[in-house]
């Protein structure tokens, strides 16, 4: 059943859309990931332009994150003050981050800049979570069990000396509040130009650089997230116009029930086999993206109409 | 049957209300509304040539149809290898290269006139006045770029050349189906036909069509290009309760 879709400008099968939600969604809710960075690249394979597709993921990671972070709200899993610290850090990065993005997208460059983003970014994060993952699953093997960090060992030396201490009583830490400030705005930046929300960067940033307890940490990242992304939408809308609403409302809807299935799977695997898939399909979707960029493409030519690329007319 | 039975009719009611010896056509629609169902379009143009232009019941003629849809501000650019990965290099701009572009015909155009009775009317892609842009002012555009916009934009339908033919029904009455994809510019669209004789021009008339959203989609489009922050709000309002009715829903 063909969609037309105003912003996007093209028509797209309803079924086709609210089943890459679904798949997505599915992938999310088992191994507990926004899935901001496999469902950019999906839309941007089925034919979207590159930069409606950022645009709107981050519009469809806003209520995605919603009904996570009410879960974790629930839960009291959430450092509220420490998210809002990340929260500043993120809206300066994503003012930045569309700033670039509408910079160059009239150079034509966006696409280049979004696969780069991905082949960094995804490579690194899957590279270490993958190494990280198959280490656990082999010392499980061999029965080792690491040695508990003390309390103090969390920071290196260098954390302590940086000025504008805070006290975060929800995560038990009294430290600098450049730290947060920072990583908020590096997620920030990620949001507006690789549509993601940007919990595969800010969740081991918090657990291996802040030393948050784990218990706050993924409902910590996914509060700084509904207010990134959201605000990540409203730039991208002013700047290029490029988020369509109904492409977001179809992929939520897929998203929304794919997610239910995906949590249950979930809970039947092991942590670590979890991981090393994900790793995996980080990996993958890693290798696709420098794919398009280091092999001879078919067709080097492409076409594109100015006044839809231009900022702000 | 039932099409054509109304293009008679059609003509005939038409051919009554002309003065003799002109061309005369129509469009089963000549205006297109872009709605949410909306999987491109197909018209049927048909018309008719008057006694004097051409004498239809004597003398072979020769019908050529012309579609061209409004003129953008486009730009073509090629990949070249920098640094070990491909990407954009060089671009060209086209000022005013139509967003669609087709030509139909009775006859292969070869057969119906020389070439250069095509160029001095602009009929076929490579006979349109195309210029580009560049740091030196206005230039003839670089063959192979013009031929990257011609071979994208045929790619997806948007530039049609001899693919679809120009049938002639009998007693100066012809037809020809226009086909617009569903990725079709907005805009206004000219139709333009010309009655060929041995060669040589006798007829020609154009007329127009609009292609527009409308309804839903066209409100939708107006909001988010005429309020850009209000539909960001929106869009992030919708989020919100969205997000909100499936965390209440998948606690259940």
């Amino acid at each position: 059943m063909p969609l037309y879709l105003p912003i996007a400008e093209l028509s797209m099968d309803v079924f086709l859309v609210v089943g890459m939600g679904a798949i997505v969604g599915f992938l999310s809710g088992m191994f507990g990931v926004g899935g901001g960075f496999l469902m950019t690249p999906l839309l941007i394979f089925a034919g979207v332009p590159p930069a409606v597709a950022v645009a709107t993921e981050s519009n469809e990671i806003t209520a995605a994150s919603v009904s996570g972070a009410l879960a974790h709200w629930r839960r009291q899993g959430i450092d509220v003050k420490m998210g809002f610290v990340l929260i500043i850090g993120g809206a300066v990065g994503s003012f930045f981050g569309a700033q670039v993005f509408t910079y160059l997208k009239s150079l034509g460059q966006v696409d280049l800049m979004i696969s780069l983003a991905y082949v960094v970014f995804l490579g690194s994060v899957g590279g270490l979570m993958f190494w990280e993952s198959m280490r656990a699953i082999f010392r499980q093997r061999r029965g080792y069990v690491s040695p508990p960090l003390s309390r103090e060992d969390r920071h290196k030396a260098w954390i302590h000396v940086l000025p504008f201490k805070m006290r975060f009583r929800k995560s038990k830490l009294y430290i600098s509040a450049l730290l947060p400030l920072a990583i908020g705005m590096l997620v920030g930046v990620l949001a507006a130009i690789m549509g993601v929300g940007g919990g595969f960067i800010m969740v081991p940033a918090m657990i291996y650089v802040l030393g948050m307890p784990t218990n706050v940490v993924v409902g910590t990242s996914l509060f700084q997230i509904i207010f990134v992304t959201a605000l990540t939408t409203i730039f991208h809308s002013v700047n290029t116009q490029t988020v369509d609403i109904f492409l977001a409302v179809l992929l939520l809807f897929g998203a929304v029930v794919g997610a239910q299935v995906g949590a249950r799977v979930g809970f039947k695997l092991k942590g670590e086999h979890l991981r090393a898939l994900l790793a995996l399909m980080v990996l993958v979707v890693c290798v696709k993206m420098g794919f398009g960029l280091v092999v001879e493409p078919d067709e080097l030519f492409s076409v594109a109409e100015v006044a839809t690329e231009a900022a702000g007319h | 049957m039932r099409i054509l039975c109304l293009c008679l009719l059609m003509t005939l009611s038409l051919l009554s209300s002309v003065p003799a010896g002109g061309l005369v056509t129509d469009l089963s629609n000549k205006r297109i509304e872009i709605r949410y169902s909306f999987d491109g379009a197909q018209l049927i143009l048909f018309g008719a040539v008057g006694s004097s232009a051409v004498d239809p019941v004597n003398d072979a003629f020769d019908v050529v149809v012309v579609v061209r849809g409004p003129e953008a501000d486009t730009v073509v650019r090629r990949k070249d290898k920098v640094g070990g990965i491909w990407i954009n290099n060089a671009n060209l701009h086209f000022p005013a290269a139509p967003g669609y572009y087709a030509v139909a015909a009775s006859r292969p155009l070869v057969d119906i006139a020389h070439p250069t009775v095509f160029a001095s009317y602009g009929i076929g892609f490579n006979n349109l006045p195309l210029i580009a842009r560049s740091e030196r002012g206005l230039v003839d555009p670089d063959p192979e770029f013009r031929r990257a916009l011609y071979r994208l934009r045929a790619s997806e339908n948007l530039y049609r050349q001899e693919v679809d033919s120009v049938s002639l029904v009998a007693e100066g009455l012809f037809r020809t189906d226009v086909h617009l994809p569903a990725n079709v510019p907005v805009g206004e669209f000219l139709v333009e036909t010309f009655v060929f004789q041995e060669g040589s021009l006798k007829a020609r008339n154009r007329i127009r069509l609009n292609v527009d959203k409308e309804g839903f989609e066209r409100a939708a489009y107006d909001f988010a290009h005429g309020f850009p922050l209000l539909y960001g709000l929106t869009a992030v309002f919708v989020a919100l309760g969205a997000g909100w009715l499936a965390g209440v829903l998948g606690k259940k």
